[in-house]
């Protein structure tokens, strides 16, 4: 698991925030957001839902919606900054660079066109190939994920849903991307399955030493894939470091609720915690740390002013007033 | 796929057999019969009377007629046109048929595409001039009172500028000492027609796989050099400027068919392609990095598609009808027209043969339809 490169990070993030203009004003879904995936490194980005989460994965490729728009910050990929690129510039970067399995893999495959025509297009944008030498490629992806690659000239309806989301994770690879998020790729699939292919995905994350960002409101799936952890609070990451560390000891109010949320087949039997209170509401932030008003700590100063980032280790920070000791 | 053609097929045949019998009933439902049209003469004698409906068979009882003209109208037989006379039903058919389906096919195809071609480009950049032109002209024109519109279309295009004739199907003077008659010269046009959409299906069909900017290099190339090589073989053949006297009558129905009828794809191709845009598919489409024209062209509209191909089909019904409308506003003598005058001159076999006619084409039409259907969502050919 600790196969963490020590070389230059292949994304560094810095100070990112990206807003949705609405009529009642800007959601800020993305504020002030800083992290660096190294090579070969298996972050996973933990958070209730509407936490931020999928929209930095969209950020990261900048493929927002209309209203959707960066407002600051870098995006730094193996240095050259993604921030304030066109649209034209990006689309090179765009598959071959970054790809991304979709939370709704099994959507994301055009019903009239088979599921290798769809991965030659991935791979036709990118780099100039023959026909002869797409197809070979296709083969040898669909292999790479356990696939029956008798099912490449197959259209999507045909396959089941586990079949569709390995076609997925088959696509993205396509053309060797140095980043590969996913976005919460088996949600939708029983747990069965879901094994399985985080399984899959984590042997050919680290089989190709390729970097990936796993995204999950799931702790239990985030602790079986990735490396590192960063956990998203209202548009904010309060949290980060190992998964070891994250696991044994959460310095963060929020990680402890979000960590004893889940029940533990092991360990000793208690209560789930529930966390009263609603998730923020991004138009207008809770001032100082977002999560005070459901934070049993909070104290006079977490309502005024921002957290300070508290280092417990070289790899583990949060944004606390007030964090639990180790 | 070749059990579901058998299986659309076979539920067609049924629908013309329910058509024919509806008009066959419907046509008797009507007082007296046919015979009295020709018999009503009080000077004629009773024998004469009653051998007239004998020729005509009407002494026979009704289900006795039924099934002769069930039997004749599978055999081809449509009976002997009256105000025509002698002609048969049939060979009227066969001249004037091949007139309404250019001038419909054709208005139809270009009505398509360019409600499509609309369609699509308003949904993708929403708002701006062009959405509120293209929205307003052709809803305004699909609403139009088509009369009113095809009258309006000759004063201005025919009579003040001067630029088409102003009806009918050619133009006598130039048709004097002609080296060939009209029907074979319009004939050798459908011909032409046929060939080169053959060619133009061909080519997109060949090119489909390829590269996206190399298919429409392929595609411009092919389509080119066709159209080029059939202009030149009719301007050496001789007979180039009848046919161009022909194409010349036929612009004006051709656009104003065109015109009243191209909004409704229009506005249906922007409602499909918004709802298409929200699909996932298309979010990885653009993730995959694929350029804003491939994720526009080959996955929104592609599977925009689909919706507007249904309604494409029952629009085909309304061309024929608005034909009737069209063609008599044009002197255009196709179907439509002499749909009207048959009726108009109480020519029952004549508009009993057109009716079966135009409903024998509705239903190809549907047909052609479910088979482009199948051919474009892989979902319908299992």
């Amino acid at each position: 698991m600790s196969n963490q490169s020590t070389s230059a990070p292949v994304l560094r993030v810095e100070d990112l925030g990206m807003y949705y203009g609405t009529r009642s004003g800007d959601v800020k879904a993305v504020d002030g957001v800083s992290f660096a995936v190294g090579r070969g490194e298996s972050v996973g980005l933990v958070g209730e839902s509407g936490c931020g989460k999928s929209s930095i994965a969209m950020t990261l490729l900048k493929l927002l919606p209309e209203n959707g728009r960066i407002v600051g910050g870098k995006i730094l990929l193996d240095g050259t900054d993604l921030a304030p690129l066109s649209e034209d510039q990006m689309r090179t970067h765009r598959w071959n660079r970054i790809a991304m399995v979709f939370q709704a893999a099994m959507n994301s495959f055009n019903p009239v066109y088979t599921v290798g025509d769809q991965i030659i297009e991935a791979l036709e944008v990118h780099i100039e190939t023959s026909p002869d030498v797409s197809m070979e490629r296709v083969r040898e992806l669909f292999e790479l994920v356990s696939l029956d690659p008798g099912f490449i000239g197959r259209y999507p309806h045909e396959y089941s849903g586990g079949m569709k989301q390995r076609a997925g994770i088959a696509m993205a690879l396509a053309c060797e991307p140095d980043l590969l998020i996913a976005d919460e790729p088996t949600t939708a699939l029983d747990v069965i399955v879901q094994d399985r292919i985080l399984k899959e995905l984590r042997d050919v994350q680290q089989a190709l030493n390729m970097s990936l960002i796993y995204i999950s409101h799931d702790m239990a799936v985030i602790a079986e894939v990735s490396h590192t952890v960063g956990v998203m609070y209202a548009g904010r990451i309060v949290e980060w470091g190992e998964t070891v560390d994250i696991f044994r000891n959460p310095m963060h109010p929020y990680t402890q609720t979000l960590m004893s949320a889940f029940p533990s087949v092991t360990g000793p039997k208690h209560e789930l915690a529930m966390l009263g209170g609603e998730p923020p509401n991004l138009l207008n932030p809770p001032s100082g740390c977002r999560f005070h008003p459901r934070c049993p700590y909070a104290t006079d100063v977490c309502k005024s002013a921002e957290p300070p980032r508290v280092e417990g280790s070289d790899t583990h920070w949060a944004a606390c007033w007030h964090p639990l000791e180790a | 796929m070749a059990a579901y053609i058998v299986k659309r097929v076979l539920q067609i045949v049924l629908t013309l057999f329910v058509f024919l019998t509806i008009v066959f009933f419907l046509v008797n439902a009507q007082p007296g019969d046919i015979s009295r049209l020709y018999a009503l003469d009080p000077n004629l004698p009773p024998e004469t009377r009653a051998q007239m409906q004998e020729l005509f068979g009407v002494n026979e009882p009704l289900w006795k007629q039924y099934l002769v003209h069930l039997k004749n109208t599978v055999t081809g037989d449509l009976g002997v046109s009256f105000s025509l006379y002698p002609r048969t039903v049939a060979d009227v058919i066969k001249e004037r048929l091949p007139r309404t389906l250019v001038l419909f096919l054709t208005a139809t195809v270009v009505s398509f595409y360019l409600g499509f071609g609309l369609g699509k480009i308003i949904a993708w950049r929403r708002g701006g001039w062009v959405e509120y032109t293209s929205t307003l002209g052709g809803v305004t024109l699909y609403t139009v009172f088509t009369p009113w519109f095809g009258l309006m279309m000759i004063w201005l295009f025919a009579f003040k500028a001067g630029w088409f004739p102003i009806g009918k199907f050619l133009d006598p003077v130039v048709w004097q000492d002609a080296p060939s008659d009209a029907n074979s010269i319009f004939n050798l046009m459908l011909a032409t027609a046929v060939i080169l959409s053959v060619i133009v299906f061909g080519v997109f069909l060949v090119t489909s796989k390829r590269r996206l900017g190399m298919a429409r290099v392929l595609q411009v190339g092919s389509i080119a050099v066709s159209v080029l090589i059939v202009v030149g073989v009719w301007l050496s053949s001789g007979v180039g400027y009848l046919a161009w006297d022909i194409v010349k009558h036929m612009v004006l129905p051709i656009a104003t068919l065109t015109l009243i009828s191209f909004a409704g794809t229009m506005l249906l191709t922007r409602n499909s392609m918004l709802e298409v845009i929200r699909e996932d598919y298309v979010l990885a489409a653009r993730a995959k990095g694929l350029p804003e024209k491939a994720v526009r062209d080959r996955h929104v509209a592609r599977n925009a598609l689909l919706p507007v191909v249904t309604s494409f089909v029952f629009s085909l019904a309304f061309a024929i009808d608005g034909g009737v409308i069209i063609e008599s506003i044009f002197s255009w003598p196709g179907m439509g027209q002499t749909l009207v005058a048959a009726t108009v001159s109480e020519d029952l076999p004549l508009a009993v043969g057109t009716f079966v006619f135009v409903g024998l084409f509705v239903l190809l039409a549907h047909l052609a339809a479910d088979i482009l259907y199948a051919y474009l969502d892989p979902r319908v050919r299992y």
